[in-house]
């Protein structure tokens, strides 16, 4: 119990660095400087890695249903869809299948290559 | 004051989201089977739900807000995965932000090119063109080069769930099998979305895709207005 309010002092100090980030310089959204400042925070031991071991691999095992809303959110752009046609789904998933395959490959290729010349 | 059916419908809205879900990860559990993903089929049953019992979506998006809010931490919680393969990481960022930097600004171009070929529409091909990144920065530069947000936001759903459904699928098809080109290929598709899928597998996955969500997020935001700007002069 202690340790997940621990994690959770930890993730919300986290999220305001993000947001005071966030605020002053703009760019990249809160979620990520404070995911950049939790990694940093572990990293230099001012966070008990140990202590919020179990309650952030509950959370990230779950965290899936947190996208359960946005995702449902499709059916706000039916209407999209049916002035675009099936055109816009097309060249989403083409697109998509690209990166996977580039970045994939890619990478695939660079680590063979260092595991064979170790 | 919070009125009492706003309250009750914020207990079932997201009783029934959760209730769903939990189902799912059951069944996925006692299975074994990766394709029982409790995100994807709880959102289809959701849909499936909002739109035959006739629910106004807005009134579930209102009371599910909760659950919306909870993403931000979710997503700073993935700094602990990349804090466990930092020290891995240390000998080899500078090649990951070099590759996919060539790698994401070729398959922008291309996704925008091709937009233009079957579609011709200038705002609708600089939407399409952010489908693989995280939502706020996909739709601030969306706004910023004078694109559809409507657009974007379905386009980076849809994406992240064809990442999440297929992704490791068709990467294993491809004989693309370590975790880490499978994490840094989800992540520079599906960004936080094919993340949180992935992150259940191992937390070397999480690690990965979670340094490509931040990497392709920022290569994207510095390089598509020029790039974009580009493009467009091509077309007309």
């Amino acid at each position: 119990m202690l340790n997940l309010l621990y994690t959770l002092l930890f993730i919300a100090t986290c999220l305001i660095i993000g947001y005071v980030i966030n605020h002053i310089f703009g760019g990249l959204p809160a979620s990520l400087y404070g995911m950049m400042a939790f990694t940093l925070m572990l990293h230099f031991r001012l966070c008990d890695a140990t202590r919020v071991k179990t309650s952030i691999a509950w959370g990230i095992k779950n965290m899936g249903v947190c996208f359960v809303p946005a995702g449902v959110g499709i059916i706000n752009h039916f209407q999209l869809i049916k002035t675009h046609g099936l055109m816009l789904v097309a060249i989403t998933f083409i697109g998509t299948l690209l990166v996977l395959t580039f970045v994939g490959l890619l990478f695939q290729r660079l680590e063979n290559k260092a595991n064979s010349l170790d | 004051m919070i009125s009492l059916s706003i309250l009750t419908d914020i207990f079932i809205y997201n009783g029934i989201t959760l209730t769903v879900y939990q189902g799912f990860a059951w069944l996925q559990n006692k299975t074994g089977k990766i394709w029982l993903n409790p995100m994807l089929l709880c959102i289809f049953v959701l849909i499936f739900m909002i739109t035959f019992l006739e629910i106004d979506y807005q009134q579930y998006r209102q009371s599910t807000n909760i659950l919306r809010n909870l993403l931000e931490p979710a997503v700073v919680a993935l700094g602990f995965p990349l804090y466990q393969h930092l020290n891995s990481m240390k000998s080899q960022w500078k090649q990951i932000v070099y590759f996919l930097t060539i790698t994401i600004s070729i398959l922008l171009s291309m996704s925008y090119v091709l937009t233009m070929i079957l579609i011709n529409s200038p705002s609708i091909a600089v939407s399409l063109s952010f489908k693989s990144i995280t939502t706020p920065v996909g739709i601030a530069l969306t706004e910023q080069l004078n694109g559809n947000s409507a657009i974007t936001a379905f386009a980076i759903i849809l994406a992240g769930l064809f990442g999440a459904i297929f992704g490791i699928k068709w990467l294993t098809f491809i004989k693309v099998t370590s975790p880490k080109a499978q994490g840094l290929a989800i992540g520079t598709a599906s960004h936080a979305l094919g993340t949180a899928t992935i992150s259940q597998l191992s937390f070397q996955h999480a690690a990965y895709s979670s340094l490509a969500l931040i990497i392709s997020a920022t290569i994207t935001a510095i390089i598509s207005p020029s790039l974009v700007h580009q493009l467009n002069s091509w077309f007309f």
